[in-house]
């Protein structure tokens, strides 16, 4: 028997071991370990940011000139753009109190900085340098809908982004009836509950319904790939793509949602 | 030593792996620095498993495929250094089907060559290093 277990000793620690760490894991799962990352992250960026402030160093005046009048002119242009985006929502508000249609939760808009991004080709997780953002607050690219914030940690947050398979997002098409979800599959996006009758062809776009209050309506989420009828079955298979591709932005937008103030 | 340097180098490589995902292509550094450790001295999986947990849990949030191979690595090493003896083909195969196994959590090939590119010459230096403390 002795003899038994000296032999065995190498195995069954190896077997303890590996069930302890399997437990570990059960335990550790989600995306802290990813953000606790990030003061990491925040020392392999520090040089580039050097970089680019020794650069302005290096730049001649005229350049700077150049650089100084092409913002102010950007700037202009995007204060047009929020004074219109302001008698919109003003409009949006009295069209909504004369149809006494309940009014959609505001959003506030800020930027986020993507500090890491998980190395897979598609980049589900990401990690922001962001302040101020509340958990479930929705990620959106210039293109349409990236995710949601799913931890936040000392003015980080990680995203979950739409090809988690635990994302759910109520999708339309605008001018029809069409309500369906879009769900994460890993690399690429499904939409369920696609009645066949309504069913939408390659290439159209979903933009969210609004439906469930998490995300404002209107912002693109997938282009369809590809249509499948099951025989005999109510709902066809559709497969798209995020209409996004946020693999290379260096900078994304947060929708933080006011919540009324008793 | 050994052991504390190529966790370090580890933790370093995931971080380059986070912060320049999508502006470089790259190697899974961690993996590799990991996977060459474990070749090298197969008593080397008490510390090579949990980083390789630590890796997955990182990059995933959940365990992956690799973490599984990784964790069979050493009892095959066993088997088969006992059945075939301690020889480069099975060492190189084990290899072969670590980094393949980066496949499924979304690596590109390129990325798993890269990969297997510089696990190659870890594995000899670590060997070597291994060596020299027996001699």
């Amino acid at each position: 028997m002795n003899f038994n277990l000296q032999r065995y000793r190498m195995w069954l620690i190896a077997a303890t071991l590996l069930i302890a760490l399997y437990a570990a894991a059960r335990m550790m799962a989600g995306s802290a370990a990813m953000l606790a990352m990030w003061p990491a992250l925040e020392m392999l960026h520090a040089p580039v940011q050097w970089w680019q402030s020794a650069e302005l160093w290096l730049t001649d005046q005229q350049e700077l000139h150049q650089k100084y009048l092409a913002v102010e002119k950007k700037s202009q242009q995007q204060a047009a753009l929020i004074q219109e985006a302001s008698s919109l929502r003003e409009e949006n508000r009295q069209l909504r109190k004369i149809l006494e249609i309940s009014t959609m939760p505001g959003y506030r808009w800020h930027a986020a900085k993507v500090r890491g991004r998980s190395p897979d080709m598609m980049s589900q997780r990401l990690i922001l340098q962001v302040d101020d953002v509340s958990m479930d607050d929705v990620i959106v690219s210039s293109e349409g809908l990236v995710g949601v914030v799913d931890s936040i940690s000392n003015n980080h947050a990680t995203v979950r982004t739409i090809f988690d398979a635990s994302l759910a997002v109520p999708v339309t098409i605008p001018g029809t009836a069409l309500a369906a979800i879009s769900r994460g599959q890993g690399e690429s996006l499904s939409i369920e509950f696609v009645p066949l009758k309504q069913a939408p062809q390659t290439g159209q776009v979903l933009y969210t319904s609004g439906a469930g209050g998490l995300f404002p309506p209107g912002i693109a989420v997938a282009r369809i790939t590809d249509v499948h009828p099951i025989p005999g079955q109510l709902f066809v298979r559709i497969a798209a793509e995020p209409v996004a591709h946020w693999q290379r932005d260096n900078w994304l937008a947060v929708a933080s949602q006011l919540h009324d103030t008793p | 030593m050994i052991a504390v340097a190529m966790l370090l180098l580890a933790l370093l490589g995931i971080s380059l792996n986070l912060a320049f995902a999508g502006v470089l292509m790259q190697p899974d550094w961690a993996l590799a620095v990991l996977l060459a450790s474990l070749l090298a001295h197969r008593h080397n999986w008490a510390w090579v498993l949990p980083a390789v947990l630590l890796h997955d849990m990182i990059f995933y949030g959940e365990i992956q495929i690799n973490f599984i191979i990784m964790a069979l690595l050493p009892p095959a090493m066993i088997y088969l250094d006992q059945h075939l003896g301690a020889g480069l083909p099975q060492r190189l195969l084990l290899m072969l089907a670590a980094v393949t196994g980066l496949l499924w959590p979304g690596w590109g090939v390129p990325a798993c060559l890269l990969t297997l590119c510089l696990c190659v010459p870890i594995w000899r230096l670590l060997t070597r290093q291994y060596a020299q403390q027996t001699a």
